[in-house]
């Protein structure tokens, strides 16, 4: 009986064991580090918007690290000396006869900072509008100002894919990532980015005016109004037009821009830098340091230089020590760093006065407006203190000087603009490879996960 | 044989008859090794049918109880020792019985279910045993999963490099995932332990990347070798599939030592031992052409001037040799405390291993301490509990991959010439490293890459029988505990290093505090019982798992001078805080049925659900199948020599978990400007991910033959898998780059073959000596999705191709070919052709005993990307020599030509290792009652070496190493390691 009554006492206790705390049972999972893109899709609250809009800004600067260094290698306006991967030499500079493939160095299968980068900007931006067109807790205007300033941004990301790959077009229709669109020839694609931003400026317009009705950061200092932004949105639309050769089309946007032919050429918009949480200028390098991984000044910009160019002076810093880095395909040696930043929290313009400037020359160049063209073209001349220009008016002539200007005005700003310039031109032949033995690329195929993606849906 | 027997049963027929009147009677007698005629203590006597038995006493003699005055069968048996049955009838009063000692380990008990077990000659899978003596018996090895390389067919086993504490990644039976490292489940006394390889950090301050390239150890690194008794390990699905969903690549048992009744016994060890580099390459010399040659021009004249100076002061420093090439002190002491009573008993451990590395200011120190304690509350109920607390402290030091930071000493000395002297100055100074970012003397003289982890793990059971009749019993157990892991780590590089001042914020220091938190539970029934002739045994229960990690990590940048503490920083980042919770519930069903040891099936299932699966609460089924014929054990089998002919075949299905984050689709956090963004994750969740299942069908033969002198055992298996989780790659173009998918199948065949046997014994001389064979062949049978490329470093230095119809171990890169599938050229796989081992132990003139292990794998490349890098810095040896005399120097032209492909530095990692070898002696009994009385009553000493040498044409420190840790595939890049040592030990034990 004794025993009876302990299998009773042991299955009872087991019973309450298993009861009270079914091991059977699981908790509900939730995601516990952060919130989901379910959670902005319906009735975003003013605060989520604007998360999403800081979140937009930092997708915006995505692509700086990769197009300054890859990019303007490609043009050759610097090299990116690395002795730890000699891959940043021997593949980006086409040494030994390599050629871009759809995995390529510094790229990977799905294009990295010149490709899915930008995109991820983009599909920032789309959440963005989506986010703000399906709350009621925002006013319309708002909707407006954030739908003007996600496509301004989306314009200006647009034009990063379609430069990489050029003629092998991008897709513009990437709203649905499980079905994306067809790749679009490149003029196609530069149309639809001028109807992405045109759309952008009709926003702000309709918004109204005064303050952008959220944050910005500090990168948009000047321009964080309704105006402001439109500002920026057609010096954007006037860098696309240039790529769209439509040379009028160019002058109009510069007009609704910031250009100020006597104002601080410096002036434009930013990707702000800062220490953590924030993160650093990817392109500051301490003066001197004694290290083998820096940007340096490519040799055949030092040497075509003009005598007393301030650009030279305030952009490139002579090393006491230069840099020298051997790899299979020999050594190259770096003499000059970039002497652009200040500290490693300076801001990166990403679009300029100066630049405007220069697009007003070349669009009065192309337009045979010589006058004008070499009047703004003597603004730069002045600034740099090379005195006024005094070559050939021919157009052909006035392009190579406003390219040539171009090359110190706006040395390894993150764009690639040598490598995108000659191009434009058919001048891709006047890059000198000879310092370094390699090859200059005209353009990327597709990444692989493009190609991929086709594959897999059977297209 | 035979006629004997029929002699016997015809006594027992006549004894039966004639004593019938006797109610019951007393068989006595003692139980002696057959070999040495020594007593053995504690051997086991069992009534055959029945649950009636005893136990010799310490003079091996036993006495039983019959409780009829029928004939019956007594089983005889003893650990290491083969199991006799020996008939009895009325009249037998006395027996002598003479076991022989179990060469080939037919008697081994071998966990088959949650709750069961079964002895080896009734197994129906290829299950691995290891032993405490195979494990550690040979030499001292850090880690537990370094003491298996070679006693595992089917095992791949491959270490990070050389640096102390561990870093091991073991793959059975192929892989079995293509996105988690495919690592066993490992479950220590019931405890499912935590095997991570924990971020340390160092990937991040040395910029070489992601935390894979940390060289983190594997906190298995964390048990001490010397506490386990027995390591069994199920290969595949078909021993494992009731394990369930965690068990895909394998499950590995580990049990520890526990106490024994009796005298309480004493044990003391101490290894005193050296290590020094296994292997070391060498590096080239210069001259003045070869600088002529290797420079620019504007560089030529410094490094003349320095090569020069360098002669006439004939200061040429190897620095391959100066970092590495240091012999490091290694320090083991062991006690042990152990022995009980019939009602409890104990084993009592502590351990301090305290070993250094070959590379200066790097070492391993563990702190381990056990209680195993056993205790039979009643007759019907027994409690068990383990506690081990370690504390683990590792200094690892700075090797492998880097990035601009120079915080590797590979990396970093493949770019300096001999000539130039890296070294301290006087002034206590470090020279400036005009050939690389950082002068390696200083990080390895100043740096700090140290974690430590305290750990408790508690393992519980408690077993209770309900029921016991004269042939059956039910018992209900319970069992389980927690696994609570701690792990601080530093990352620290002082300010004043040469990198450092490079920065605008020169020193940093990445810190960690590291928590896991696993608990687990178990309740079973087990019910015993006969059916006719067919004894059953049923068991049903249910698991449960908790799984709890969290991860801060904060890095501080621009350190005051020699100052450590975040707030002296003027750069202060978190630079990540992770969470995961996972829960998993299983239930499980088995039934094993066992007709007279000459049939033996066994049939279960189990269902499983996680919070890991897209819908976590659906019950996933995985069944298992198994049955062994032992044929020798019916009454046809008449073949002499053959003792033994067991034919089985087994069939499981397992599953392997969904990484953690598999279902979200976040917005993650982002800092710009001093604003806070979310930003839309490249990644979609995918709710409806399933878990990844394997099938395993296996299939063999074993065989003792001479009366278990020899013993073969061979399976044949196929394993496949489905539901892979892989990556599927979205067109980048959406702004999402990946998705999880449940796409790809995998299929890995085998064969393991184990030959082992005993061809000399005798009272003096013993010769054990065994051979396994184990190849296996990987194949994506379906990928589903576009054929890929991924891992290592992208395709100009090779990677690896995820195809159908190929083994994603094929690695493949520059320069691409537009036929080929994923477009680029074939240069290896990483697979190799076959592995094998040959292990003797030699046992002779009463007390001395020798061992060695010997290790082969026969193909399986790596990607040696320290070559590359030497090459890249002329620091190969032989580099400036011109083999085709064209002018331009070997180290510029690897081949294949035209000298600009991947395949340059895909090389063949086929080795041969002498693993272990060791040498003991232990003094006779009537020395030590000589020399000391009564107070030691054993005495052993020995020598030993593992890792002791190395033959293989690969231009590496070790062919077995891994760059990326423990992954599924890209575990055999090579990127200037820490080199592997040679460890030489004496040892002493010292019994109480």
């Amino acid at each position: 009986m004794k025993n009876l009554r302990n299998y009773f006492a042991s299955a009872l206790i087991t019973a309450a064991v298993l009861t009270s705390c079914n091991p059977l049972q699981l908790d509900e999972v939730q995601d516990p580090n952060n919130p989901s893109e379910a959670s902005v899709s319906n009735n975003a609250t003013p605060q989520q918007i604007q998360f999403l809009i800081t979140g937009l800004e930092s997708r915006h600067r995505g692509y700086v690290t990769n197009i300054s260094q890859a990019w303007n290698t490609f043009g050759r306006e610097i090299w990116y000396l690395n002795a730890s991967d000699p891959r940043f030499q021997t593949d980006w500079l086409g040494q030994n006869g390599r050629v871009p493939d759809r995995a390529y160095f510094g790229f990977g299968t799905t294009g990295g900072g010149s490709w899915a980068s930008p995109y991820q900007a983009i599909k920032q931006a789309d959440v963005l509008i989506t986010s703000a067109g399906n709350t009621n807790l925002i006013p319309e205007t708002s909707k407006s100002a954030v739908r003007g300033f996600a496509k301004t941004i989306k314009g200006y990301q647009f034009m990063i894919p379609a430069n990489f790959v050029y003629e092998n077009g991008i897709r513009i229709d990437v709203a649905n990532p499980l079905n994306p669109g067809p790749f679009v020839p490149y003029e196609q694609a530069l149309d639809a980015i001028k109807g992405i931003l045109d759309e952008g400026d009709a926003d702000l317009v309709a918004a109204g005016t005064g303050n952008f009705p959220f944050a910005l950061t500090r990168g948009f200092n000047g321009f964080n109004t309704y105006t402001g932004l439109r500002q920026v949105n057609r010096a954007i639309t006037a860098r696309l037009n240039a790529y769209r050769k439509d040379w009028q089309g160019v002058l109009t946007a510069l007009s609704a821009s910031f250009m100020d032919l006597n104002g601080d050429l410096n002036r434009g918009p930013s990707h702000p830098y800062g220490a953590s949480p924030d993160i650093f200028n990817p392109l500051f390098y301490l003066p001197n340091a004694a290290v083998n991984t820096i940007i340096v000044v490519h040799p055949s910009v030092l040497r075509d230089t003009t005598a007393g160019d301030l650009r030279v002076k305030s952009k490139f810093l002579r090393r006491t020590t230069p840099v020298t880095v051997t790899t299979d395909a020999g050594a190259l040696v770096g003499t000059h760093q970039d002497a652009r930043w200040a500290t490693n929290t300076t801001s990166i313009p990403f679009i300029r006065n100066e630049e405007l400037i220069l697009l007003k020359a070349e669009a009065h160049a192309n337009l045979n407006q010589t006058t004008q063209a070499v009047e703004a073209i003597n603004i730069i001349r002045n600034a740099a203190k090379i005195g006024p220009y005094t070559g050939a008016t021919t157009q052909a002539a006035l392009i190579t000087e406003i390219l040539y200007q171009r090359r110190y005005s706006l040395w390894a700003e993150p764009w690639g603009h040598r490598w995108i310039d000659t191009r434009r031109y058919g001048r891709q032949n006047e890059i000198p490879t000879n310092f370094d033995g390699g090859a200059i690329f005209k353009q990327f195929p597709h990444p692989q996960a493009e190609l991929s993606w086709d594959l897999y849906k059977g297209n | 044989m035979f006629k004997l027997y029929k002699t016997i049963l015809t006594l027992a027929f006549l004894w039966g008859s004639v004593g019938w009147a006797f109610a019951q009677y007393t068989v006595s007698g003692t139980v002696v090794d057959e070999r040495t005629g020594e007593a053995l203590i504690g051997s086991s006597i069992l009534l055959k049918g029945t649950t009636t038995g005893t136990i010799t006493d310490l003079d091996g003699r036993f006495s039983i109880n019959l409780p009829t005055n029928d004939p019956a069968t007594l089983i005889f048996s003893s650990i290491g020792f083969l199991t006799q049955s020996v008939d009895v009838a009325p009249g037998v009063s006395i027996l002598n019985i003479r076991l022989r000692q179990d060469a080939t380990n037919l008697e081994e008990v071998v966990v088959t279910g949650l709750a069961t077990s079964v002895k080896r000659s009734n197994l129906a899978n290829a299950v691995t045993s290891v032993s405490a003596r195979d494990l550690t018996g040979t030499t001292t090895i850090q880690t537990t999963d370094g003491a298996l390389y070679g006693k595992v067919p089917g095992a791949t086993i491959r270490s990070n490099g050389g640096a102390p504490g561990g870093g091991i990644s073991i793959q059975l039976r192929g892989i079995s995932s293509l996105s988690g490292a495919s690592q066993p489940l490992i479950i220590v006394d019931g405890v499912y332990i935590s095997n991570a390889s924990q971020r340390t950090g160092r990937a991040t301050v040395s910029g070489a990347g992601a935390s894979n390239q940390d060289d983190g150890s594997n906190r298995l690194a964390d048990i001490n070798p010397a506490d386990i008794e027995t390591i069994e390990i199920l290969k595949g699905p078909s021993a494992a599939a009731i394990y369930g969903t965690r068990a895909n690549a394998g499950v590995i048992i580990i049990t520890t030592k526990r106490g024994q009744e009796g005298k309480t016994t004493v044990s003391l060890s101490q290894d005193v031992g050296f290590a020094q580099p296994l292997r070391l390459l060498g590096v080239d010399n210069w001259s003045e052409a070869k600088i002529n040659f290797f420079f620019p021009e504007s560089r030529r004249p410094i490094e003349l001037e320095r090569f020069r100076a360098a002669q006439s002061s004939g200061t040429f420093i190897d620095y391959e040799d100066y970092f590495y090439n240091n012999q490091a002190t290694l320090l083991n002491t062991r006690i042990n405390v152990s022995g009980g009573t019939e009602k409890t008993k104990f084993f009592v451990s502590g351990n301090i291993t305290d070993e250094e590395g070959t590379v200066k200011n790097t070492g391993f120190n563990r702190y381990s301490i056990r209680a195993n304690i056993d205790h039979k509350i009643t007759d019907r109920i027994k409690i068990g509990v383990s506690s081990n607390y370690i504390r683990s402290n590792t200094d690892r030091g700075f090797t492998g991959n880097q990035n601009n930071s120079g915080a590797s000493i590979g990396y970093s000395i493949a770019y300096v010439p001999n000539y130039y002297d890296l070294r301290k100055k006087d002034d206590g100074t470090y020279p400036v490293n005009p050939y690389f970012s950082e002068n390696p003397v200083a990080v390895t003289d100043n740096g700090v890459n140290n974690t430590l982890v305290n750990r408790f793990i508690q393992a519980f059971t408690l077993d209770i029988d309900l029921l016991k009749t004269e042939n059956s019993f039910l018992k209900a157990q319970f069992s389980g505990g927690l696994d609570y892991l701690q792990n601080t780590s530093m990352v620290y590089l002082p300010e004043f290093l040469q990198f450092q001042r490079a920065q605008a914020n020169p020193g940093d220091v990445l810190k960690g505090k590291q928590e896991s938190f696993n608990t687990n539970f178990q309740a079973a029934l087990v019910y015993n019982w006969n059916l006719g002739s067919v004894n059953m045994n049923s068991s049903a229960g249910l698991v449960r798992l908790d799984f709890a990690d969290n991860a801060l990590f904060n890095r501080g940048r621009g350190l005051v001078p020699g100052q450590r503490n975040l707030q002296q920083a003027a750069i202060q980042e978190i630079n990540q805080e992770f969470n995961s919770r996972i829960q998993d519930a299983g239930i499980f069903l088995q039934q094993e049925a066992n007709w007279e040891d000459k049939i033996i099936g066994t049939l279960g299932i189990r269902w499983d659900k996680s919070t890991l699966n897209g819908d976590p609460q659906q019950y996933y089924a995985f069944p298992r199948a198994s049955v062994a014929f032992n044929i020798a054990n019916f009454d046809f089998w008449n073949v002499g020599f053959m003792n033994q002919l067991k034919p089985r075949i087994a069939y499981g299905e397992t599953a392997g978990p969904v990484n953690f984050g598999a279902t979200f689709t976040p917005l993650g956090g982002t800092n710009i400007g001093g604003l806070l963004g979310s930003v839309v994750s490249t990644q979609i969740g995918n709710t409806l991910i399933l878990p990844e299942t394997a099938k395993e069908l296996e299939f063999g033969v074993d065989a003792g033959f001479f009366n278990n002198r020899l013993s073969l055992e061979a399976t044949y298996y196929i394993k496949s898998t489905q539901n892979n989780i892989q990556n599927l790659n979205l067109a980048p173009s959406t702004g999402v780059n990946t998705t999880p998918s449940n796409e790809a199948e995998l299929e890995n065949r085998g064969i393991e073959l184990s030959l082992s046997g005993t061809p000399i014994e005798t009272a003096n001389f013993r010769w054990f000596s065994r051979v396994m064979f184990w190849k296996n062949e990987l194949l994506m049978t379906r990928l589903g999705i576009p054929t890929y490329i991924a891992g290592a470093f992208g395709t100009g230095l090779g990677t690896f191709l995820y195809a159908e119809g190929y083994s994603p171990t094929t690695i493949v890169g520059a320069p691409a070919v537009a036929g080929n599938p994923g477009g680029f050229t074939f240069w290896g796989n990483a697979q190799p052709k076959f592995n094998m081992s040959f292990f003797n132990s030699i046992r002779m003139m009463k007390g001395l005993e020798l061992s060695f292990l010997v290790d082969w794998k026969k193909g399986g490349d790596n990607i040696n990307l320290t070559s590359f890098l030497n090459d890249g810095g002329g620091t190969t040896k032989g580099w400036f020599d011109d083999d085709n005399g064209d002018g331009i120097p070997n180290g510029r032209q690897r081949p294949p030509a035209p000298f600009n492909n991947a395949g340059r530095w895909v090389q063949d990692a086929s080795f041969v290792k002498i693993r272990e070898i060791g040498l003991y002696y232990t003094l006779p009994k009537t020395t030590i009652s000589e020399w000391f009385g009564s107070s030691v009553s054993n005495i052993r000493v020995g020598t030993s070496v593992n890792n002791a040498f190395l033959f293989t044409k690969y231009e590496g420190y070790d062919p077995e190493t891994s760059t990326f840790g423990a992954q599924a595939i890209a575990n055999n890049v090579d990127i200037a390691p820490y080199p592997t040592p040679r460890r030489m030990f004496f040892h002493l034990t010292v019994d109480f």
